[in-house]
């Protein structure tokens, strides 16, 4: 369990701004900026984060769909963040994914065999009676019906078509599956389908998992630990039950208080005002100073919009990037007193 | 501290305490070979100052049920077959054009759930808010100010004087949704539709949008129709809540009775389907297959194919509605007989 599938160090991906004079571009979108986080065989890892946070820019880049601007991406020990030829295949081959949208990441004019079967196709030449029998394999395995192969994406629901996208997925063995948002675009009845498919496949196969998600219920649901991402930075990285029994950054704690509870006696927590924090301009300090109500009750302490707060870790590995850690948690009456 | 607003008149009593009484509403489009019953038979109430839910999901026909009550079917072919819509005495199904343009945006306004496309991108700001009051009440530009003020300042919108002249794309995401709100509370409508004003949102950016809602739902004591799919945000804004499956009213009540003792299957299982924080479920319950097809319905209770609870009769009749404790009621033969 403690073997890490994924180690990833300080990830940075900037794009430069277009337009300016002479195309000289106008900025910088600090997209993702300075992530490190590491994955153990055979868990899920979450990444939370509101629109705009860079975690669909962070799972791309780990897909090595773009390659970082700086920093590291070790894969089963293996540094993989330049690799080409043989290794970046391997590679390619290890890792698969499975988006948002069943509707635009199939494409309508194959048929599901040659949807599922294509990986194979192409990486291990599979002639074409063994072919036929793995992808028919790999459809009952999510759920679907063999018979499914030679129907177009069209005539499935949106359930389905996420059942063909896993099945796709899985068709390679992999390691590593980076989700992102896999259930966001399904109805609410067939999310738990799908939910407990994974959870279902990933105990069978001890596959890893890295999940993209904006649904903290989902999230806590689903995994093992959990990063909360804001303007392209983690601001807190803990252990699952740790991050939503002791929420430590102030950010996680109004997220958590941001959520509908299904019941009814129990209100909305302390709300933040402010908009998400623009990635193109992020604030300076700590990205989340401006809406910080930990810092307006200390009396807007200077650091915090001056220094950009380390990730400090504790003995149970929880991570949190605050000026004042777990003040936040502490009585909320103290005041409390910065760090010696 | 926060800024209040003003209803423009006092809220008529006339009409008693029912602002909207919509009774046996079928809405249908029709297809090549058949007709898709995207509203089959909906009744429900709006009391005054009250914010009722429409909760379903894709395809329930909360959407269609919303735009049938105002008359603005986005096919061409939909048409409302037959029902009653009661709006302050007046039926709106069978009114005239010239009525539903009064009712449209003075009485009746509506948020949708994109604010990018309900906002007209070459526009100021300014000149989008003062429109409906320019309509309605025959202002001018410079009469109408005071009152866009009144109510950007009430959206939080901050240093509203300044921002009037802006345009859409200048403000945020969040900013714009309460532009869009702030656009239909102009007149002080009595009744105001939300169509999932808060999906597009950001979580933390939706919790401010919802206490604002609530807060100037209480300022006003106008009515709102809250269309989700999001059993929480039902449950942290409604007072009651209708639950709608395959274009039809299975279950409705008080949110409290809905959230704690649902009734119906579907409630049920849709409530302990979705993941919650706290509660750490090993295994989510799942629904098995999918909602049926509207243009193919079965002549009983469409939510059969699916049931846990289902008999005989439920393939062959929709269930009457069984009054429950409190004021709200549910269609269903297994709970109904009890």
């Amino acid at each position: 369990m403690s073997e890490p599938v994924l180690e990833v160090r300080n990830l940075v991906k900037y794009y430069p701004l277009a337009g300016g004079p002479f195309g000289t571009g106008t900025g910088i979108v600090h997209a993702v900026d300075g992530v490190s986080f590491r994955l153990d065989h055979g868990t899920t890892m979450a990444v939370v984060g509101e629109s705009g946070s860079g975690k669909t820019t962070m799972a791309k880049v780990i897909l090595l769909l773009e390659r970082p601007t700086s920093g590291s991406i070790r894969f089963q020990g293996e540094e993989i963040t330049d690799a080409h030829g043989a290794l970046l295949r391997e590679y390619k081959r290890s890792v698969q994914a499975v988006f948002q949208d069943p509707y635009s990441s199939l494409s309508p004019r194959m048929r599901v065999r040659d949807i599922v079967g294509e990986p194979l196709q192409v990486h291990e030449r599979l002639g074409r009676a063994a072919l036929r029998t793995r992808v028919g394999e790999l459809l009952e395995q999510v759920g679907l019906n063999p018979a499914a192969a030679s129907a177009y994406p069209h005539q499935f629901s949106g359930g389905q078509r996420q059942r063909i996208a896993i099945a796709r997925a899985l068709s390679l063995n992999p390691k590593l599956i980076v989700l992102d948002e896999p259930v966001s675009a399904l109805d609410v009845s067939i999310r738990a389908q799908i939910l407990n498919l994974l959870v279902d496949l990933q105990r069978d196969r001890a596959l890893s998992y890295l999940l993209i998600s904006h649904d903290l219920a989902i999230v806590e649901h689903m995994s093992h630990s959990v990063g909360v991402m804001y303007a392209g930075q983690l601001v807190e990285l803990a252990p699952a039950e740790r991050l939503y029994a002791e929420p430590q950054h102030p950010y996680t704690e109004a997220l958590l208080a941001a959520v509908p509870s299904i019941d009814p006696d129990l209100p909305l927590g302390q709300i933040v005002g402010g908009d998400v924090a623009n990635p193109a301009d992020p604030p300076s300090g700590c990205r989340f100073h401006p809406r910080c109500p930990l810092r307006a009750e200390l009396g807007n302490p200077e650091i915090c919009s001056e220094e950009d707060p380390a990730a400090q870790v504790d003995a149970a590995s929880h991570n949190v990037a605050c000026h004042f850690r777990g003040a936040a948690a502490k009585s909320r009456a103290q005041a409390a007193s910065p760090p010696a | 501290m926060t800024p209040q607003l003003r209803a423009l008149e006092p809220t008529a009593e006339a009409g008693g305490n029912v602002l909207l009484r919509v009774t046996d509403l079928y809405t249908q489009i029709p297809i090549r070979g058949g007709v898709v019953k995207a509203v089959d038979g909906v009744s429900f109430d709006v009391r005054r100052g009250e914010i009722v839910g429409l909760v379903g999901e894709s395809g329930s026909g909360k959407t269609m049920t919303c735009l049938s009550i105002i008359r603005l079917l986005p096919v061409a072919a939909a048409r409302t077959v037959s029902g009653e819509v009661w709006f302050n005495g007046t039926e709106l199904l069978g009114a005239s054009d010239k009525v539903m343009r009064d009712v449209r945006g003075r009485h009746i306004a509506m948020v949708m759930q994109d604010a990018l496309t309900a906002l007209n991108p070459v526009l100021t700001v300014g000149e989008q808010v003062s429109e409906p009051l320019r309509h309605h009440f025959g202002w001018s530009r410079t009469e109408a100010r005071e009152r866009v003020l009144e109510v950007l300042r009430a959206v939080r919108i901050p240093r509203p004087a300044e921002r009037l002249d802006e345009y859409p794309h200048q403000f945020s995401g969040g900013m714009r949704q309460r532009i869009v709100a702030a656009m239909g509370l102009g007149p002080s409508p009595e009744l105001m539709l939300a169509d999932e004003p808060t999906t597009a949102l950001d979580v933390t950016i939706q919790a401010q949008f919802l206490t604002l809602v609530k807060d100037l739902q209480a300022q006003t004591q106008m009515s709102v129709l809250w269309i989700t799919h999001d059993l929480g945000v039902v449950a942290q804004t409604c007072d009651s809540v209708n639950v709608m499956y395959a274009g039809r009213i299975v279950e409705s009540g008080s949110v409290r009775r809905i959230l704690k003792q649902p009734l119906h299957p579907y409630t049920r299982a849709l409530l302990e389907s979705v993941p919650a924080i706290g509660a750490k479920r090993q295994k989510l319950y799942q629904i098995a297959g999918q909602p049926p097809d509207l243009a193919n319905l079965p002549p009983g209770c469409p939510f059969y194919d699916r049931c846990p609870l289902r008999m005989e009769i439920c393939r062959e009749q929709f269930p009457p509605a069984t009054p429950d404790r409190d004021g709200g009621r549910v269609h269903c033969w297994a709970v109904g007989g009890k």
